[in-house]
């Protein structure tokens, strides 16, 4: 039987998942030198993030908060190499112009977007088309966005309670007045059957409560996202915040959307754009990040939607079919890997692939560099859905050795415990597989 | 937004076997923070079921509960709102305005709530408001046979309170409501 040769190219020990020893000889590789402290596998190798604080820059900007978690990298960058610089300068040019030109952002921040000067911040919302390309179209859109949350706000977040007094305000005011100081109250009837022991399906308050499970869930996925992080969890003010702001993002999003509601993940996928949008140095965008991010996630979450949607999982738009355009991508580039895993030793991809896909890589990495794979997912033109197979197809030929020579047991903890990586590394790796397939 | 649940003089077993189907079919755990009960409810087994709707359960005693360590009166405050609650027997005339609103005046309250006449009504006065929730049960009073089942759900709200009265009339659940509002947080002086 003919066996789909492995192409030379991955053979070589280049590929092998040993971070230390990748240096290809691209652009990617002087980025990795320049990329920030908080890369994990920089030469000198040292597989885990290394704990150490950001050292002091001139161009750090979030000085006041007491960031001491590696994964906070707010405005700093180790001293630039010209590459690093220049791709900076080629980001800073392209946005200071009066119509940007999509591809040619795209092109740019698919290398990776450097993290000063809340560049990212603004390169996600125009790559997720939140603002708009004309320049001056930008503050009249923000304002009309952000009015548009608060009125969202305004109105889903209010309890029964409130409703009725809105609605019957006038009613209740006239009542008051004609009130003695001593008598029978008098009684009124209440109007659309509304009281709070209704269980008509249209009663504000039998939906009140049945949305209560929801808010719980809510609550509770809100307090458990990045519990390493002091963004997002901890006792500070701050911390508290933050979880407020996911909260309500969370809830007015399932209020809107009653056909997929909440689905727990989605606070996975949401937290790394609040925590771009909200670290951003420009005061007025950080003020309104909830906002933005409500957009934001929305227009995420649009193209993935159909993950979540348990009636879809069997469907041809599923999540089964995604894993299984996974398998047969895996099989095209590396037939070998592909029959020892899921043929040889049995392992379905549903074990890995699921959370790889659903949560958008945010679960296998660590912070700093899910944000950078998101950078090429977003920026990607074929789209996110589309890169995001490539990644993880990537990820797995990058083990293959690993896998090639684990049983079923020992594959599955690998690739359930994904080990840390240079992500550059993985992301050229990713991109060398679109240029094969075509 | 705090839902108290109000109502009494069940008289299980003795005068009533059972709440009626209509409103147990309403009465779901997990919607009422509070309940308040008047008494004469009168065995263990109703305590239990109030119990499961909400955990938070306030009663007083009426004279044939078999319960003995109720309280006569109890106070609670409920957001704004400072409630008392009595089951009413103790208090004569029976039912009469006057004599309730001393009660309430001494336990200092802003709303009072007691039971045994089996009649719903809700009263004003200087002192505060009085609300009776009736019989839940639609039992048969000391002082009439025709009692409609009844019981009372407030929406406190601030200084805003909504009372929902339900009352099973003909076979039909009504409700009704009452809106009255707190002017301060202090009593005025009358």
């Amino acid at each position: 039987m003919v066996k789909k040769r492995v192409p030379d190219w991955l053979n070589s020990s280049l590929w092998s998942s040993a971070p230390s020893s990748a240096t290809p000889t691209t652009t990617y590789a002087n980025e990795e030198q320049e990329h920030t402290v908080v890369d994990p596998p920089i030469p000198p190798p040292s597989p885990s993030p290394p704990t150490r604080e950001d050292p002091p820059q001139p161009q750090r900007i979030e000085n006041s908060r007491t960031n001491n978690v590696t994964n906070d990298h707010n405005g700093t960058s180790s001293p630039p190499s010209t590459d690093d610089i220049s791709r900076q300068a080629q980001l800073l040019a392209e946005l200071s112009r009066k119509v940007i030109d999509i591809r040619e952002l795209r092109r740019i921040a698919c290398q990776g977007i450097p993290d000063g000067a809340g560049i990212r911040s603004t390169v996600w919302k125009l790559l997720l088309g939140y603002l708009p390309l004309d320049r001056g179209l930008w503050s009249s859109e923000l304002a009309k966005k952000r009015s548009q949350y608060k009125h969202f706000k305004e109105e889903i977040l209010m309890n029964p309670s409130e409703i009725t007094r809105k609605m019957f305000s006038s009613t209740s005011d006239t009542s008051d007045a004609k009130c003695e100081s001593r008598g029978l109250l008098s009684r009124s009837e209440i109007t659309h059957g509304e009281h709070p022991l209704s269980l008509g399906k249209t009663s504000i308050w039998n939906q009140f409560f049945q949305d209560t499970e929801i808010i719980d869930q809510i609550d509770r996925d809100v307090k458990r996202t990045h519990p390493d992080m002091n963004f997002f969890s901890g006792d500070s003010q701050f911390a508290k915040s933050n979880q407020e702001a996911l909260k309500n993002i969370l809830i007015i999003f399932a209020k809107l959307n009653p056909g997929v509601r909440y689905v727990q993940g989605m606070n996975e996928i949401l937290a790394p754009l609040f925590y771009v949008f909200k670290n951003d140095p420009d005061e007025e965008n950080a003020a309104f990040a909830e906002a933005d991010t409500f957009f934001c996630f929305v227009e995420l979450l649009s193209g993935f939607r159909d993950n979540f949607c348990q009636q879809l999982d069997n469907s041809v738009v599923g999540i089964r079919s995604t894993i299984a355009r996974l398998s047969q991508l895996l099989r095209e580039h590396d037939e070998e890997l592909w029959r020892h895993l899921e043929i040889t030793t049995k392992v379905n991809p549903q074990f890995y692939a699921f959370r790889w896909i659903t949560l958008l890589l945010t679960q296998e990495f660590n912070f700093a560099d899910s944000l950078h794979i998101w950078d090429t997912l977003l920026s990607d033109p074929e789209g996110p859905q589309e890169t995001l197979l490539r990644v993880c197809c990537a990820m797995l030929i990058l083990v293959r050795r690993r896998l090639l020579a684990g049983d079923f047991t020992s594959n599955l903890k690998l690739l359930q415990n994904y080990p840390s990586t240079n992500i550059s590394h993985l992301l050229y790796v990713a991109n060398k597989l679109r240029v094969q397939s075509v | 937004m705090v839902l108290v649940l109000a109502l009494g003089d069940l008289h299980i077993p003795h005068r009533a076997h059972d709440l009626p189907a209509k409103f147990k079919s309403m009465l779901v755990p997990g919607k009422i923070q509070h309940i308040i009960c008047t008494g004469n409810l009168c065995i263990k087994e109703v305590h239990d079921y109030l119990k499961t709707l909400c955990p938070d359960l306030h009663i007083t005693r009426g004279e044939y509960d078999e319960e003995t360590k109720y309280p006569e009166t109890k106070t609670l405050t409920i957001g704004q709102f400072k409630l008392g609650l009595c089951h009413g027997h103790q208090v004569i005339p029976w039912g009469d305005l006057d004599s309730l609103a001393m009660l309430q005046r001494q336990l200092d309250v802003d709303i009072l709530i007691t039971g045994h006449t089996h009649q719903f009504t809700a009263y004003k006065h200087e002192g505060g408001v009085v609300i009776n929730p009736g019989s839940a049960t639609g039992a048969y009073s000391s002082i009439t046979y025709e009692v409609n089942p009844s019981f009372v759900l407030m929406d406190i709200d601030g200084l805003r309170v909504v009372v929902y009265v339900y009352e099973l009339i003909d076979g039909e659940v009504k409700v009704d409501k009452i809106d009255f509002k707190k002017t301060s947080s202090t009593h005025p002086a009358h």
